[in-house]
């Protein structure tokens, strides 16, 4: 399961961060993680759980962007996300080319302030 | 307050990665990442593919898995220097994973450096380990359905071998199909259909090795640390 390595490493960076920034608890991460990764979001809601037990991220909220897999109509040039696999433009039915991207994994930014959350307060003493 | 970021969640891996990269391009050695499903056929590849590369070339496997140590019993077998990388559950190998290992192997006696990650068609292909190339695969006995379930495999691979092909006849998998889904996430990467039973295609998967270790070699020979063959 690498949804928990990467919940892991998800809340190492985000602690990373907020210490950097003069600031004890995370209480929100925004992250962006493309349709290639396959990340399946409830082993990722429980992987995140479990990763941010004891950490600055205790008491955090974990808010994920999906970036669809994207492909271009050769007919109508309009870019179109393939959802379920679906290659085909909705308008004209013809296969789209495929786009770069859709295999994003990046923490964007985090919400922090001073409060001190349990797992923090453990850490420090 | 709202911290921007902005950064790969898997920065240290790749970092570790890139150490890993630098050590095999100062010692001009190639390395090589076998990843595939569980059952893809990856040990049966590489007891194929070993006799017809050490013909010519000094290559050693690390064997990536779960627990179990039969996978580097059979390579050994072959006379092709082995080190057995547990995972102790894990379900892929880390460039750090990969970094402790390099210390059982004599790399300046290497060529070639393959590494037969754990079976498994998700996870591995989310952590680079400081290979030169990927080489992804996909047996006809898991379905042709495979490249829509499972596309960052295929999407960084180098070469996208096509395994158990003698099996064709056998089961329903749609050759076109696949073919069609590989090139969707990949369209760069050239398809190789082979038979580790048969022989099919083995020769041209040991060219293609050969080729990745040769283009290395002259490029370390012309004086220059910068490899091409890896984006
Ligand atoms: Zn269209």
């Amino acid at each position: 399961m690498h949804e928990l390595a990467i919940a892991q490493q998800l809340v190492e960076l985000a602690g990373e961060h907020a210490r950097r920034a003069g600031a004890r608890r995370v209480t929100r991460l925004n992250c962006r993680i493309g349709a290639l990764r396959r990340l399946e979001s409830d082993l990722m809601s429980s992987a995140f759980e479990i990763a941010r037990a004891g950490t600055a991220c205790e008491e955090a909220e974990l808010v994920v962007e999906c970036v669809p897999i994207r492909a271009r109509c050769p007919i109508c040039a309009q870019v179109f996300a393939v959802a379920d696999w679906n290659w085909r433009c909705p308008d004209c039915a013809v296969e789209g080319e495929p786009l770069p991207g859709g295999d994003e994994l990046e923490l964007i930014s985090i919400d922090a302030d001073n409060e001190l959350t349990p797992g923090a307060a453990e850490h420090e003493s | 307050m709202n911290v921007p970021i902005v950064r790969k969640v898997l920065e240290k891996n790749d970092a570790a990665a890139a150490q890993n990269r630098e050590r095999f391009d100062r010692l001009g050695l190639t390395c090589v990442d076998l990843l595939g499903g569980a059952g893809s056929g990856k040990t049966a590849l590489l007891e194929a593919v070993l006799p017809i590369l050490t013909r010519n070339l000094r290559v050693a496997v690390l064997e990536g898995d779960i627990a179990t140590t039969r996978d580097a019993e059979r390579i050994a077998a072959l006379g092709v220097p082995v080190v057995q990388l547990t995972t102790e559950g894990g379900c892929h190998l880390t460039a750090p994973h990969v970094q402790r290992a390099l210390g059982e192997l004599t790399l300046d006696e290497l060529d070639l450096l393959i590494i037969e990650n754990v079976g498994n068609p998700i996870c591995p292909a989310n952590f680079a380990l400081g290979e030169h190339a990927r080489v992804a695969l996909l047996s006809v006995a898991e379905g042709d359905d495979k490249p829509a379930k499972y596309p960052l495999l295929f999407r960084g691979a180098d070469l996208v071998v096509i395994s158990k092909c003698d099996l064709l006849p056998h089961v329903d998998f749609n050759l076109a199909a696949a073919k069609t889904d590989l090139r969707r996430v990949n369209a760069a990467a050239p398809l190789l259909e082979t038979s580790a039973r048969c022989g099919t295609g083995i020769d041209r998967l040991a060219a293609w090795l050969a080729h990745l270790v040769g283009s290395a070699l002259r490029i370390d020979a012309a004086g220059s640390a910068v490899r091409t063959n890896r984006k």
